[in-house]
């Protein structure tokens, strides 16, 4: 734009729309040759006094181009634009972006041949499924119990010429996913809850911003530092906290490896689909447990989508950004918001169902508890009483759908989960939501801190219609 | 074409004179940076595949200005952010431009451990001084003595003592190019606008990690005149903030990426799925131990292998075509403290993976032998390391113990380690759950990358497996149902 060229004669002189000026003076101190002065009177567009200069003087050095702070202020002569002072919004034409519209390129499903089982750790059943969704960016810190997740994306992303990386911390973790995820790429970490909390108010960025981002949150036990035994003490942050502002991301609870693989894959298309951060919920124990592992028949070669900041040139006009400054943009961007989680409370709600359509005893629980009730519901049927199994794996929103069917003639329902009572609370508010009233009479079974429900108590609980607190 | 919007559309919707002015206050820094920024852009021929990464504080509306691709982050979060665009598209030019109070303080661990990554970013820090956005409180570079609205009555030594970036940036082995430059004079301002297009062009050259700090006006939050600014500059800030170049490696472009694989055949091997299925050498489910679901615990101290044995146990049974699951537990300790495996074998699928009351127990140690001890149902079975374990442990009712010398076998055989192997064959032998072959197999898949152990591992199972028919013959169990 400025060159500070030798020949006096080429050069050109400085030119100035008056109400561009805010009036600094930084231009008055940086001329050689003291030709530019501040003029009589304030522009009536700006409110600033702006400068004036002599052309009689200038030798058009082209310094006082450089001083000024204002990027349609003092330019080059040359550089001047055809305008009308009427409409100031269009004197320089439009916007050069407004050729290029991105183009969305979709996502290919690659077939796969059929596979033995694997026998893997949920932590690594988890990453592989995100293998198996595309994800070739893995950004994370080490935290027990979730770190073998990331261990192995750390030992085959390099072969996939994928790329790994361990973050300072968990801040840095979700900002790298926000990056990654804003250029419109599969990524993920691996954490467990201290670590999750850290994440929160990047996960809100996110949100804010819609970009997508799988997170993998191996609960442990809290508050605090607390332990490295299993929990499902944040069901309350990622169902109800997902940092600040009116934020709400698909929460699935897997239940084995298996489904560690499962719910990691479908994380993937679902945070891609809503353009929002998916959070698979598991636990200590499903993090470390050791199973069986049927790999789908296809894998997923992403495309790229046209919202992408991708850093080329069709992609130039985008933008990722949370910021809307009026009220009313802001109100705006929030409808739309709580419109994409309307159709996801109408679209994603998840269950799974054992014995449960003639029970008359229902036991309520996800993630590694609801595999203890399958346990105590088959000795239970065995003993001649009709206890059922109900396990969202939707853990937000609530499959109050899947649900609601089964609730005529239902004596009871019992929550079985390992926190104080933040599955129930979900239950309720769902029930209370859809005016459900009266129901059941809830109980409820409760560990904390790392212990588990076992079967042999929640057996003799429903039998003895006694609640469980520890 | 400018790299600058025609029209700023995103500044109030570009309505009026905000169409192109800017928001920041008469006579600042950014204004001057934002310009220096955009002819390098334009003078690098860049401009398509930027990707500016706007702040929190007064440039945090960068992505007004720039027609390049816009990103915003989170306060001191922009290199975090810059580092997940630029190895997402490698061929990005990605900015990260950020302030005193976003970079040298909230975000202090992103930039130095970006710093030190030295993967090719351009930093453009902004030191004005103070946090000029929320109304001009003291930041980390806050010279002594400078009043501020928290030190009204100027900065003393208990409000700490300015913090020197740029040096703190060249201090470290990842960057490539780090200088300080102001804007107080046109001298500096040349100087400024060429430091800006160098950071860019380490990157554009794939060279590394480039940070320029731009000392800068504020002159409304410094209660000063824009050029009474200019001259605080000059004689104040650079006494604490000298001007120069920090670091200028000449540096070789190494930076690049191969695009990411999505080659499902090399996708299987790296995950180690085969198409092939394990041979099956058990006649049936192991139905004389129990007819649906087998409770197996192995216990001892961390180093002692319990894990292992347990996943070879887990390995045998699903390559038989039963469903099986394992959770280990552990003290916080790698080696020593507690170790204990949780095993269910099923004929059709475990419903519940934790084994509080073992029917078969395998133990390494007389404290797991106490703890799990009173635990195995009746009719069970427990196996113990007779060589750490001297007395015949007291036993719950129908329950029966055998101690075998793993420790001692294993020392024998010159590897005290493969201790659990020959745990596993004196289990193999004692309950007759899967045929030798079968859990020979698991070994051989297990150690398939350290094919050089297979052989010491076979001969401690078989070692295993002879001891405890030499000791015990054949042993009958009484399933209770």
């Amino acid at each position: 734009m400025i060159s500070l060229k030798k020949d006096l004669k080429s050069r050109p002189k400085p030119f100035l729309l008056a109400e561009y000026c805010k009036g600094c003076g930084r231009c008055i101190a940086a001329c050689p040759k003291h030709c530019i002065e501040y003029s009589n009177e304030v522009n009536p567009v700006s409110g600033y006094v702006p400068v004036v200069i002599d052309y009689s003087v200038c030798n058009g050095c082209g310094l006082c181009l450089l001083a000024c702070p204002e990027p349609y202020g003092l330019m080059p002569e040359n550089r001047k634009y055809e305008f009308q002072l009427t409409d100031p919004a269009k004197q320089f034409g439009p916007r050069p972006t407004a050729e290029t519209e991105p183009r969305e390129i979709p996502d290919q499903v690659i077939p796969l041949p059929e596979t033995e089982p694997l026998v893997v750790k949920g932590t690594y059943a988890a990453a592989i499924g995100a293998l198996l969704a595309g994800c070739r960016h893995f950004f994370g810190y080490p935290i027990t119990p979730s770190t073998e997740g990331a261990e192995l994306m750390a030992k085959v992303l390099p072969h996939l010429d994928g790329v790994f990386v361990q973050a300072v911390s968990e801040v840095a973790t979700v900002n790298h996913i926000y990056g990654c995820g804003g250029t419109g790429l599969r990524c993920m970490t691996f954490t467990s809850s201290p670590g999750f909390s850290l994440m929160l108010e990047g996960i809100s960025y996110l949100i804010g911003a819609e970009v997508p981002g799988v997170f993998v949150n191996v609960m442990r036990g809290g508050p605090g530092l607390g332990n490295i035994a299993p929990e499902q003490g944040d069901i309350k942050l990622a169902c109800r906290g997902l940092g600040h502002g009116n934020t709400h991301a698909l929460v699935l609870a897997p239940a084995d490896p298996q489904e560690m693989l499962d719910l990691t894959m479908l994380a993937f298309e679902l945070s891609f689909r809503y353009r929002n951060p998916v959070i698979v919920l598991g636990d200590g124990y499903l993090g470390q447990v050791t199973g069986r592992v049927k790999l789908p028949r296809y894998m997923i070669q992403p495309g790229l989508p046209s919202w992408a900041v991708y850093g080329d040139r069709e992609h130039r006009r985008n933008l990722i950004c949370s910021i809307h400054l009026s009220e009313a943009d802001l109100e705006a961007h929030n409808r739309r918001l709580v419109e994409k989680y309307r159709l996801m409370e109408e679209n994603e709600q998840r269950a799974d169902l054992y014995f449960a359509r003639d029970a008359e005893i229902l036991l309520v629980a996800s993630n590694t508890p609801s595999r203890m009730v399958r346990g105590a519901v088959k000795k239970l049927r065995d003993l001649g009483v009709k206890a059922g199994l109900f396990r969202p794996i939707t853990l937000w929103p609530f499959p109050i759908e899947h649900l609601k069917p089964l609730l005529p003639g239902m004596e009871r329902l019992i929550v079985v989960e390992a926190s104080n009572g933040q599955l129930e609370d979900e239950l309720r508010l769902a029930l209370g939501r859809e005016e459900i009233v009266p129901h059941p009479p809830i109980h409820h079974i409760r560990h904390y801190g790392g212990v588990l429900p076992q079967v042999s108590e929640i057996v003799q609980a429903v039998l003895e219609e006694k609640e469980v607190e520890p | 074409m400018s790299v600058f919007f025609a029209t700023f559309e995103r500044h109030a919707h570009g309505e009026g004179l905000k169409g192109h002015s800017t928001h920041y206050c008469p006579g600042c820094g950014h204004g001057v940076v934002h310009k220096f920024l955009a002819e390098a852009i334009e003078e690098l021929d860049i401009q398509d595949r930027t990707v500016a990464v706007s702040p929190v504080g007064c440039a945090v509306f960068l992505y007004y200005y720039f027609d390049v691709g816009n990103t915003q982050a989170a306060h001191g979060r922009a290199p975090a952010v810059a580092l997940g665009h630029k190895l997402a598209n490698p061929n990005a030019v990605v900015i990260s431009y950020q302030g005193d109070g976003d970079l040298a303080s909230i975000g202090l661990a992103e930039i130095i451990h970006a710093a030190q990554l030295g993967i090719p970013i351009s930093v453009i820090f902004i030191n004005n001084a103070n946090y000029a956005m929320t109304g001009g409180q003291m930041a980390p570079t806050t010279v002594p003595g400078q009043k501020t609205t928290t030190t009204p009555e100027g900065r003393s030594r208990l409000n700490g003592l300015p913090l020197r970036m740029a040096e703190l940036i060249a201090a470290l082995d990842g960057p490539i190019y780090v200088e300080r430059v102001a804007l107080y004079d046109n001298k500096r301002r040349v100087r400024a606008k060429k430091a800006i297009k160098k950071a860019l062009q380490c990157q554009v050259e794939n060279r590394g990690f480039a940070f320029v700090e731009v000392l800068s006006e504020c002159p409304v939050q410094w209660h000063m005149e824009p050029v009474e600014a200019e001259k605080w500059v000059k004689e104040v800030m650079t006494r604490y903030f000298p001007l120069g170049v920090l670091k200028d490696e000449p540096g070789e472009p190494w930076f690049q990426l191969t695009p990411p694989s999505f080659q499902p055949e090399k996708l299987l091997e790296e995950i180690g799925a085969s198409q092939e299925a394990p041979p099956r050498f058990s006649k049936g489910f192991p139905a004389h131990l129990d007819p649906e679901d087998i409770a197996i615990k192995l216990a001892g101290a961390g180093g002692d292998g319990a894990q292992t044995a347990a996943l070879l146990i887990t390995h045998a049974a699903i390559n038989e075509g039963f469903d099986a699951t394992h959770i280990p537990s552990y003290g916080p300790e790698s080696r020593g403290g507690t170790s204990y495996a949780d095993v269910h074998i099923c004929r059709s699928e475990v419903l519940s993976p934790a084994v509080p009351d073992p029917q078969l127990l395998v133990v390494f140690n007389a404290p797991s032998l106490h703890k799990f001890g009173p635990t195995v149902r009746p009719g069970g079975l427990i196996l113990y390391d007779s060589t750490v374990i001297r007395e015949e442990p007291e036993l719950p009712s129908g329950v029966q113990a055998f101690g075998v010398p793993f420790t001692q076998i294993a020392l024998d055989l010159g590897k005290k380690v493969v201790k659990n192997v020959v745990a596993l064959g004196a289990f193999q032998a004692a309950t007759q759950i899967f045929p030798e072959e079968s859990f020979l197999t698991a070994l051989r898949q297990f150690l398939q990358k350290d094919c050089a152990l297979i052989p010491l591992n076979e001969e401690a199972f078989r070692w295993g497996v002879k001891a405890f028919r030499e000791l015990y013959g054949q042993v009958h169990l009484q399933p209770q149902t």
